[in-house]
């Protein structure tokens, strides 16, 4: 297997490595490590005088150097962000600036998967005291 | 893969000893015995043929055979062929039923496969965790119509020994079946005795023992009588086993290798057995991995570590820039195969999936071994890493 010049810089020095606590973090994560993928993605979120912001993204992730890649371009490009749950970029175009074989795309949906999740959560800590819930607490 | 990685494949295939290179090259241009061993009505022929049979007799004299149990073919893969279809063929009148493992190599596997698709019963046997085939279940699997058990002596993937003198032996009393071991990984590791091992066929290759590739045998026990319907037509040469000119310069690497092999001294096989102990005992600091066929005899040669907490394809990229090594699975395009010897041992996919193979030889040294040692260490570690595990 052979992987592009972006792959590698992010394989081999994966940005935005490691996990966020506090009760302005979220946490989302998806597929398993049994089954050879698995991404958790922590998000802090801050509201500022523009709206709300993803301030802060760390990733963990096992599996190949596509998805280890993916996360960390995913967690890099999330920040600075609103926290609306999609990806930065499409999954298809995540996949061909990785140059990843079609067959790998499943294993790309699990990265966008566990974005989705981290962001969901983020987007229900800001929604819930305007819906006059209990306010949550993070993870 | 930088030219400049440390070489821990050997068990994949090793350089050609200059030595043996020398002795090839004599035969490939007009001063040397460029001549058909076949064209017996001149000279050139007489010189080319005198070669190959002196190569025939180095290859019987490494392996215990008598040089006219030697049947040269293009490597082991055809020689395995040769012995699976070739003693179905032969003996189809006593039985359809054949009796293998599951961690065979696959050119044993797959025409045991295709005879199953003719119409054929094969027994395949799961080995214990370690690798291992207990001789009597592999007698006990023997049935009246059985006409051939074929079991590799030393696994390629793991290095584990089979007892296939013992096989040979239990399964003498069960019936009447041929016997045929796959040693392409034997020569050179360890000492091979065709005749004392009381079996009928034996596949052997050069490539493994540093020699060429593209050439092999397949050891056809005359003593025994073992007999053989060919799967290639034409010349008749090899005894009508195996027709086609038979590639003298090939032959001759391939006696040149074995003698060689059969010359190594104890000591070699002793600072490659130590070098292997450096390398495992390095490896299993850091906790989390495990030596396939652990407890189960083994050739040095070969260690088959297995990691917990990382993911194969991830491990591999990491490490093969600094090591040329094999991994737990095949790369089939942009998916991965688990390895199935590994699976049989009853490792999960994702262990099978992050093992890596290595496999030591002749210029393998002390300063390899560390700098496999720390980039695999640093690999492992980095990916668990980024795993969180």
């Amino acid at each position: 297997m052979t992987y592009n010049e972006l792959t590698r810089r992010y394989f081999e020095h994966p940005v935005r490595l490691g996990t966020l606590a506090g009760p302005d973090c979220y946490r989302g994560a998806a597929g398993s490590r049994s089954a050879g993928t698995w991404v958790q993605f922590d998000v802090r979120v801050t509201r500022t005088g523009l709206g709300l912001s993803v301030r802060e993204v760390r990733f963990l992730a096992f599996g190949c150097p596509h998805v280890i890649a993916a996360a960390g371009l995913v967690a890099e490009q999330g920040e600075g962000g609103a926290p609306e749950p999609r990806l930065p970029q499409t999954i298809h175009s995540l996949r061909e600036r990785l140059e990843a074989p079609v067959e790998k795309l499943g294993r790309l949906f699990v990265v966008e998967d566990a974005w989705i999740a981290a962001l969901r959560g983020a987007a229900g800590l800001y929604q819930a005291p305007a819906r006059g819930d209990e306010a949550p607490t993070g993870h | 893969m930088s030219a400049s990685a440390v070489y821990l494949d050997y068990a994949a295939t090793t350089p050609v000893a200059p030595e043996v290179a020398a002795r090839m090259a004599e035969c490939l241009t007009r001063e040397g015995t460029f001549g058909n061993p076949g064209s017996a009505s001149h000279a050139y022929g007489e010189a080319a043929s005198a070669s190959v049979e002196a190569a025939r007799a180095q290859v019987a004299a490494a392996v215990g055979a008598q040089a006219g149990d030697v049947v040269f073919t293009s490597g082991a893969t055809e020689a395995n062929n040769l012995a699976v279809f070739g003693t179905a063929q032969y003996y189809r009148d006593l039985g359809r039923h054949i009796v293998t493992a599951r961690t065979e190599h696959k050119s044993v596997l797959d025409p045991c496969k295709e005879l199953e698709r003719r119409g054929w019963s094969v027994t395949y046997l799961v080995p214990d965790e370690d690798g291992v085939i207990d001789p009597a279940r592999v007698a006990a699997a023997v049935r009246p119509d059985t006409v051939l058990v074929s079991v590799m002596q030393v696994n390629n993937e793991t290095g584990v020994i089979q007892d296939v003198g013992a096989i040979a032996e239990l399964c003498a009393r069960s019936g009447h079946a041929r016997i045929h071991v796959d040693a392409a990984q034997s020569v050179g590791k360890r000492s091979v005795d065709f005749a004392a091992l009381g079996v009928d066929l034996m596949s052997v290759s050069a490539h493994k023992a540093y020699g060429p590739k593209g050439a092999g045998a397949l050891l056809v026990s005359r003593r025994r009588g073992a007999q053989l319907t060919p799967i290639l037509y034409g010349g008749g040469q090899e005894g009508s086993l195996r027709s086609g000119t038979v590639a003298t310069h090939q032959a001759v690497g391939m006696g040149a290798a074995f003698e060689l092999a059969s010359a190594m001294p104890m000591l070699e096989h002793e600072r490659i057995a130590a070098l292997g102990e450096r390398l495992w005992r390095r490896l299993r600091e850091m906790g989390g991995v495990m030596l396939n066929g652990a407890r189960a005899a083994r050739v040095p040669h070969v260690l088959n570590v297995s990691f917990e907490g990382v993911e194969g394809e991830s491990l591999l990229a990491t490490v093969q820039p600094h090591l040329a090594v094999s991994t737990g699975s095949a790369c089939m395009s942009a998916t991965q195969e688990p390895s199935y010897v590994l699976r049989a041992l009853g490792r999960d996919d994702r262990l099978a999936e992050s093992s890596l193979r290595f496999s030591l030889g002749r210029f393998t040294t002390e300063a390899d071994i560390d700098a496999a040692g720390t980039v695999v260490t640093r690999a492992v570690e980095r990916l668990r890493q980024i795993a969180g595990t």
